[in-house]
């Protein structure tokens, strides 16, 4: 993380006050940490002064049942709130697979993860209405606010959604929630990719409304229902006939071919863990000249995770970018020196003019976008 | 005015003449948008015929120091496409191919000028549809509705604007063509299309939209409900919202909003009861039948007076249309009226409609309610007469509920945009900080401050100097949140 361990500085403030005066008071460049569940994803983290843990910053705000929206520190456990507000049959409707690691909102917003379910309910960015953010000159940002519909103002949250810590540091988050499925079913097909592609496609094009359609490289296709308890056998059962012969239901809710979808989208030990979005049907073809082992890939969305041998992941960039799609690194072995992103966006210069009216002296999460070099 | 003549000179030939119009009467008609009380003649607009067309205006008017403003249909409400003195207006009226409808991928791609149901059109021969339905829809433009972050009765399960928007060609303020956004949800880096999205014409000039598109559903059900008074129907709305039902939308008409939409569209509403509510739920059969089953229950629960449920799409468009009249339709019961849009968290609508009823009386002024009710999406109709010399009073009243929702914990706006309208009222939502951070945005994007400028931000110019240092954030002052 510092190339000078012993100086590091680690503050772990417990309000936006204290927040607010490491960073002020702290001289030099700052690494913003949440749980550490995503720590080397992206751009590998230059030399920083200090690490500000926000996992101090945790905890439930406010939650109106009745408006449902919470607000919550951004340092709390996704976990852990998702627990909260599962005492009043509500949750965030957003299943990233480290959630289950402890990821913080925060985290999870600033690394833009996203899990199956984002075919339906899209991510963070999606589920975010407003935000409180601290930036490295002090200053503090209210953006949206708490009511689900609302124009009033930049939207500032979207910029903190995938910013990977170098824009500011995210305090409290407010969510839109939505209810808790009363009964989730999973129909599982074992088939390759090709075949599950074609079957997507049938699912996609009929009015049978699946929450997450994703297809893991153990050769399973997995179609998720989330539904009330009258209507899910009649859902379950059209989607099985519609699947073919091939089509079972999955124990229970499908709570163990999804802890598989989530191991494999962590990745496997030793790999270049690579996240990856194109058109959700050039997907199949773009996977299918990878040398990947672990995959998911989220028919539906166009966005697969999978594990590279170290040596292909700058090949790989190039092969998703030919198809007009997208690409960053997370998990990858420590010594392995290949580039986090693959070519830059068109908008190279807005984000490069953001930075600097955000962040002029670059305290912020140094390296996150090397090779573009705007952090 | 005086568009300075060299200036003018350069842009007229970035697009050639027979695409400039400044001709006076001609111009005349981009003097406003739907908030016609504000009004600027532009002394020339461009309409440019492509991308690369608007590209080289922006970038004469850059070269140039000119301030340049988007217009799309001109539906807007807060004077967003107001044109600016000494200043250029560029419509995007002849950018309206749809280039791509991909039923495989669900998405379209189609230039700024489109209609929104133009998209909806396109796709429906795949049995697609894009969302996001302001009641404008017929004429409004994917190129506003991307700059105003628009909304719809049906946003409330299905989300707006900026949750169908996959991607964006943009022309940024120095003329540079670029896309933010890509073909799937992963991003490079901060997302800028959101930020975008929402920006009301002052971040640069949308050329090319690539949105979603959704399956229709598989089945539709509507009810109509009276209920004997305002605050009943919200409980019902409360409790669907309790059982873990998310309805496609719920759509709610006091007395007033009623008796104007009965007269103007005949749609069977119970002329005199004091509320109706609108509630749809779609989605596969099973489901969408258990769920409406609950909804009626929920409704005789309240002491429904009246439960029409729609039989036919013939009786299911009967409901719409009185619904979607009931803006227009006040003009029947009223010369002049203001529509305000503020938005409240949802819990708060009954004491909200009690304190803008009694501030009606106050003002001596009736006030129609017509509002999305699932996501506390206020539009009061405050009715006056301009004849009689009662504009200010309304004016001052309807100023007055869009601050109360704030008050209330909530927004200035829904859907209709701050523009020029709300600008100066941004301080009672934002603290000047805020203000001064989204100032950063702005300035990141357009530097020299060209783009629709004046609109969205307060300005000393347009707002008054505001006194002191440092102005708090209005919760902070109420004591709801602390600062540090
Ligand atoms: C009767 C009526 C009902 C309405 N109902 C609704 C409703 O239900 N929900 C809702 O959300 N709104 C509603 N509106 C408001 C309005 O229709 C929307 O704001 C709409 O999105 C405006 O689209 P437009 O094409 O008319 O844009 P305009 O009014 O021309 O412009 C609006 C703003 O967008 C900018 N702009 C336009 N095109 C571009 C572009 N290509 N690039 C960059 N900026 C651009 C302009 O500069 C301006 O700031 C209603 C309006 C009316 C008159």
């Amino acid at each position: 993380m510092s190339d000078r361990e012993g100086t590091l500085t680690a503050v772990k403030p417990a309000s936006l006050k204290e927040a607010r005066e490491a960073v002020l008071d702290t001289a030099g460049r700052i690494s913003i940490a949440g749980a550490g569940t995503a720590a080397d994803w992206a751009g590998r983290l230059g030399h920083v002064d200090a690490v500000l843990d926000t996992t101090g910053l945790s905890g439930v705000i406010t939650h109106n049942p009745g408006d449902m929206t919470v607000s919550v520190h951004a340092g709390t456990p996704l976990r852990a709130l998702q627990e909260e507000l599962a005492k009043h049959g509500q949750h965030l409707s957003f299943d990233a697979a480290r959630v289950a690691d402890g990821a913080t909102v925060g985290g999870l917003v600033a690394t833009a993860d996203a899990g199956p379910s984002a075919l339906v309910h899209g991510t963070l960015r999606d589920l975010v209405i407003g935000a409180t953010t601290l930036l490295s000159d002090g200053a503090v940002v209210r953006s949206g606010g708490h009511v689900i519909k609302n124009v009033a103002g930049f939207d500032l949250a979207k910029l903190l959604h995938g910013s990977y810590g170098t824009l500011g540091v995210l305090v409290e988050v407010v969510l839109r929630l939505h209810p808790v499925p009363k009964a989730i079913g999973t129909v599982v097909v074992e088939c390759d990719l090709a075949e599950a592609a074609r079957l997507a496609g049938e699912v996609l094009a009929s009015q049978l409304e699946p929450t997450a359609v994703e297809w893991l490289s153990s050769g399973r296709l997995l179609v998720r229902i989330d539904s009330t308890e009258e209507a899910l056998p009649a859902r379950l059962d059209r989607l099985t006939r519609l699947l073919g012969d091939a089509a079972t239901v999955a124990d229970g809710d499908g709570t163990a071919v999804w802890a598989e979808h989530a191991a494999l989208t962590r990745g496997e030990k030793g790999a270049a863990v690579l996240r990856i979005g194109v058109r959700p049907s050039l997907l199949p073809g773009v996977l299918e000249g990878l040398p990947a082992a672990a995959v998911t890939a989220g028919l539906g969305t166009g966005v697969a995770t999978v594990s590279l041998p170290g040596t292909a992941v700058a090949e790989a960039h190039a092969a998703v970018h030919a198809a007009g799609g997208t690409s960053v690194l997370r998990s990858r072995p420590a010594d392995l020196d290949a580039p986090a992103w693959g070519p830059p966006p068109s908008a190279l210069a807005v984000h490069k003019a953001v930075k600097q009216r955000f962040d002029p002296d670059g305290r912020f999460g140094p390296g996150r976008f090397d090779p573009w070099e705007i952090s | 005015m005086a568009l300075d003549p060299v200036a003018r000179a350069a842009i007229v030939a970035a697009l050639g003449p027979d695409d400039v119009v400044d001709d006076p009467v001609q111009t005349r008609a981009y003097e406003c948008d739907g908030l016609t009380g504000y009004r600027v003649r532009p002394e020339i607009v461009l309409i440019p015929r492509d991308a690369e067309a608007v590209a080289r205006a922006v970038k004469a008017c850059h070269r140039n120091g000119v301030p340049f403003v988007a217009r799309g249909a001109g539906t807007g409400l807060s004077g967003g496409a107001l044109p600016v003195a000494d200043g250029v207006v560029i419509s995007l009226a002849r950018l309206k191919r749809v280039l791509e409808v991909d039923p495989v991928n669900r998405r379209a791609v189609v230039e700024p000028g489109v209609t929104n149901l133009e998209i909806t059109a396109a796709a429906a021969a795949h049995g697609l549809y894009y969302a996001p339905d302001p009641s404008s829809q017929q004429v409004c433009t994917i190129g506003g509705n991307v700059a105003e972050n628009s909304g719809g009765a049906h946003c409330l399960k299905y989300g707006f604007t900026t949750n169908h928007v996959l991607a964006m060609e943009v022309v940024l303020p120095d003329g540079e063509l670029v896309t933010l956004g890509g073909d799937s949800a992963e991003q490079l880096g901060p997302d800028l299309r959101g930020v975008f999205l929402g920006s009301e014409g002052t971040l640069g000039i949308t050329t090319k939209i690539t949105v979603r598109l959704l399956r229709t559903p598989e089945t539709v059900r509507t009810l109509l409900a009276d209920f004997p008074s305002v605050a009943e129907a919200g409980e019902v709305v409360s409790d669907i919202v309790a059982a873990g039902i998310v309805p496609a939308a719920v759509e709610m008409m006091d007395t007033l909003a009623i008796e104007a939409a009965e007269e103007a569209v005949h749609a069977g509403y119970t002329v005199g009861v004091p509320a109706a509510l609108v509630v749809e739920l779609d989605g596969p059969i099973e489901q969408c039948d258990a769920e409406f089953a609950q909804v009626k229950e929920i409704c005789d629960a309240h002491g429904c007076t009246r439960l029409h449920i729609a039989g036919s799409p013939e009786e299911r468009a009967a409901i719409w249309r009185g619904r979607k009249a009931a803006f227009a339709a006040v003009g029947r019961i009223s010369p002049d009226y203001f529509v305000q849009d503020g938005v409240v968290p949802r819990t708060r609508l009954a004491e909200v409609l009690g304190r803008i009823a009694d501030m009606g009386d106050e003002a001596g002024l009736r006030v129609a309610n017509v509002f999305h009710a699932g996501d506390g999406n206020l539009h009061p109709l405050v009715l006056y007469s301009a004849a009689a010399g009662e504009t200010e009073r309304a004016e001052e009243l309807s100023g007055a509920i869009a601050e109360l929702c704030v008050e209330l914990g909530g927004s200035l706006s829904g859907e209709h945009g701050i523009g020029t309208d709300k600008a100066c009222s941004m301080p009672k939502m934002y603290g000047e900080e805020d203000l001064a951070v989204m100032k950063r945005v702005r300035d990141a994007f357009d530097p020299e401050g060209l783009c629709n400028p004046g609109k969205v931000l307060p300005t000393p110019r347009l707002c008054g100097e505001r006194p002191g240092k440092y102005r708090p954030h209005p919760l902070e002052e109420s004591g709801v949140i602390e600062r540090l």
